[in-house]
C-alpha cells in the first residue's frame, strides 16, 4: 500500500517539481484560451454558414455539413500530428506559415491551437446551432417582414437570444477543450503532461502526473458545478416561460 | 376604378402534398379594409403570408401598387431581392403570437428594423418609436421588456413597429387570438383607428364585430378557396352561401 501512495502520491516529488509543473499548466491554460477564443467564433461561422437560407447557397451548406461531420468524427489526435508533421513541408506555404511563431510562442504551441479550433469549431458550431434552432421561427419571420436581410436578422435577433440558451452545452465543450490541450504534449509542447512524463522517466515516479490531474481538477471542478446551475436554471426558465408562451 | 393597392391572381399555394390555397383572386383598393373569416385551415393565414412572400406561392401573380411581386421587373441575380426589399417596404404584418424581440425593450423593438433596414439615424428612428408607442397608448412603457407587457400591450407594440417602416398596406394576422378576451378591445380599438385614418388592412380574424364594424368588405375562405364575399352587412347578415351561414352560427353561437 505504502508502495502505491508512494508511486502516486510522493509529496517530495510533487513539491520538487511543483514549479515546473505549474508553468506547464499554465501553457495549457494558454493554448486553452487562444484556442476557445478561435473555436467560439470559428464555430459561430460555421454554424452561420449552415444556416444559410435558400437554395443558392446549398453547396456552401453542404461543405459546412460535410465539414463538421468529419471533424466531430476523427480523433483531435490524428489532426494534431497531421498538422505538426505536414505543414511545415508544404512549400507553397510562406515560411511563417509552415513554422509558426507568432507572438513569441513556439510552432508547436500554433499546430496545437490550429488542431483543436478546427475540431471544436465542428463541436461549438453544433451548440450554436441548438441555440439557433431553438429561437422560434416566427423571430426570424418578424424581423425578415420589417424588412432586415437574413444577416441582419441572424446578428440583430436570432443570435443574441440563441447564444443565451446554450451556456452549459457551450461550458461542456470548453471543459473538454481544456482538457485536450494535453494532447500537444505529443508534438513536444512542454505543458504540464510533457513535463510530468518527464519527471515520470526521470524519477520512475507518477506524483508530477498526479498533481498535473489535481491542476485540471481545480480549475475544472468549479465550471463542471456552474454548469449544473446554468442547467437547473434553464429548466426553471422552460418551465416558467411555458406558462407564458402557451397561447 | 384606380389602380388596386393589392391583387391577387389564382394564388395556389402547397405544403407538401396537401393544397392550401386552391385559386385565389382577390383585389383591394387604396384605404380598403377587408376582413378574411374562416375555419382553421381554409388558408387565410397562408394567403396572408403570401402576400409579403413570407410564404411565396407557387402559382399566381401578386401585384402591389401595380408592381408584380412574384415576377419582378427583371429577371436574374438581383430579382429575389428587389422583390423582397420592394414588399418590406411597403407592407407590413402583425402576428398572433406578437413575435416581438424578446431581448428588446418596447422602444428598441421599434427602432431596430428602421435603423437596420432603413438606415434612419438613431435619433429620427427613436423620435418615430416614441411617437408611435404614444399613439398606441404605450408611451410610458418604452424601456419596457415585451416579457413585462401584457399580451395587449405586446400586440399594440407589434402593431407600432410595423407602422414604423410607413408601410402602404398592413397585414393582420389573426392578432388578437392569442389574447385573453379583455385585452382584445385595446387591440382591435388601435386597429380601428387606423383604418379610420385610411390605412390599406387585410385583417384575418375570428372577430365578427369588428368585420361587420370596420371592413369595407368581408372574405369568406373555406377549403382554400373564396367561398363568398361581399359588404359586411350582407356576407355576415344574409350569407347566399351554406358554408359561410354555418360556420357564422358556430362562431356566433358562442
Amino acid at each position: 500500500m505504502s508502495q502505491f501512495f508512494n508511486q502516486y502520491f510522493n509529496f517530495n516529488v510533487m513539491g520538487e517539481h511543483f514549479g515546473e509543473v505549474l508553468v506547464g499548466f499554465l501553457q495549457n491554460l494558454l493554448v486553452f484560451a487562444v484556442a476557445a477564443a478561435l473555436a467560439l467564433t470559428w464555430g459561430l461561422v460555421l454554424a452561420l454558414l449552415r444556416q444559410l437560407p435558400g437554395k443558392k447557397p446549398m453547396p456552401i451548406r453542404f461543405v459546412t455539413i460535410a465539414y463538421i461531420d468529419f471533424f466531430r468524427a476523427v480523433p483531435i489526435l490524428i489532426i494534431i500530428l497531421m498538422i505538426s508533421g505536414g505543414v511545415p513541408f508544404l512549400s507553397f506555404l510562406p515560411e511563417s506559415v509552415r513554422i509558426p511563431r507568432w507572438f513569441g510562442r513556439p510552432d508547436t504551441f500554433w499546430y496545437g491551437v490550429t488542431a483543436l479550433v478546427i475540431v471544436y469549431g465542428a463541436f461549438t458550431a453544433e451548440v450554436y446551432r441548438a441555440g439557433i434552432e431553438a429561437v422560434p421561427r416566427g423571430q426570424m419571420e418578424a424581423a425578415r417582414s420589417l424588412g432586415m436581410s437574413h444577416f441582419q436578422a441572424m446578428r440583430h435577433v436570432v443570435v443574441p437570444q440563441g447564444v443565451t440558451k446554450i451556456p452549459a452545452p457551450m461550458l461542456n465543450e470548453l471543459i473538454s477543450l481544456l482538457k485536450d490541450t494535453t494532447l500537444i504534449s505529443v508534438i513536444a509542447l512542454s505543458e504540464s503532461v510533457l513535463v510530468s512524463r518527464e519527471v515520470l522517466s526521470e524519477r520512475l515516479n507518477s506524483s508530477a502526473l498526479t498533481l498535473t490531474a489535481i491542476f485540471f481538477v481545480i480549475i475544472i471542478l468549479p465550471l463542471a458545478r456552474v454548469v449544473d446551475k446554468l442547467i437547473a436554471r434553464q429548466q426553471l426558465k422552460i418551465t416558467r416561460g411555458s406558462h407564458i408562451e402557451v397561447a | 376604378m384606380a389602380e388596386p393597392m393589392v391583387k391577387l391572381e389564382g394564388i395556389r399555394k402547397r405544403f407538401g402534398k396537401l393544397e392550401v390555397l386552391k385559386g385565389v383572386d382577390i383585389e383591394i383598393a387604396k384605404g380598403e379594409v377587408i376582413c378574411i373569416l374562416g375555419p382553421s385551415g381554409s388558408g387565410k393565414s397562408t394567403l396572408l403570408r403570401c402576400v409579403n412572400l413570407l410564404e411565396p406561392p407557387e402559382e399566381g401573380e401578386i401585384f402591389v401598387e401595380g408592381n408584380d411581386i412574384c415576377r419582378g421587373p427583371g429577371s436574374g441575380a438581383g430579382e429575389q431581392s428587389w422583390k423582397l426589399d420592394f414588399v418590406r417596404q411597403r407592407v407590413g404584418i402583425v402576428f398572433q403570437q406578437f413575435n416581438l424581440f424578446p431581448h428588446k425593450t418596447a422602444l428598441e423593438n421599434v427602432t431596430l428594423a428602421q435603423e437596420r433596414a432603413l438606415g434612419r439615424p438613431k435619433q429620427e428612428a427613436r423620435a418615430k418609436a416614441t411617437e408611435l408607442l404614444e399613439r398606441v397608448g404605450l408611451g410610458d412603457r418604452l424601456n419596457q421588456y415585451p416579457e413585462t407587457l401584457s399580451g395587449g400591450q405586446q400586440q399594440r407594440v407589434a402593431i407600432a413597429r410595423a407602422l414604423a417602416m410607413d408601410p402602404h398596406v398592413m397585414l393582420f394576422d389573426e392578432v388578437t387570438s392569442a389574447l385573453d378576451p379583455e385585452l382584445v378591445k385595446e387591440v382591435l380599438d388601435v386597429m380601428r383607428e387606423l383604418a379610420e385614418e385610411g390605412m390599406t388592412m387585410m385583417v384575418v380574424t375570428h372577430e365578427i364585430g369588428f368585420a361587420r364594424e370596420v371592413a369595407d368588405r368581408v372574405i369568406f375562405m373555406d377549403g382554400g378557396v373564396i367561398v363568398e364575399e361581399g359588404p359586411p352587412a350582407e356576407v355576415l347578415e344574409n350569407p347566399r352561401e351554406e358554408r359561410t351561414r354555418q360556420f357564422l352560427g358556430l362562431v356566433l353561437d358562442r
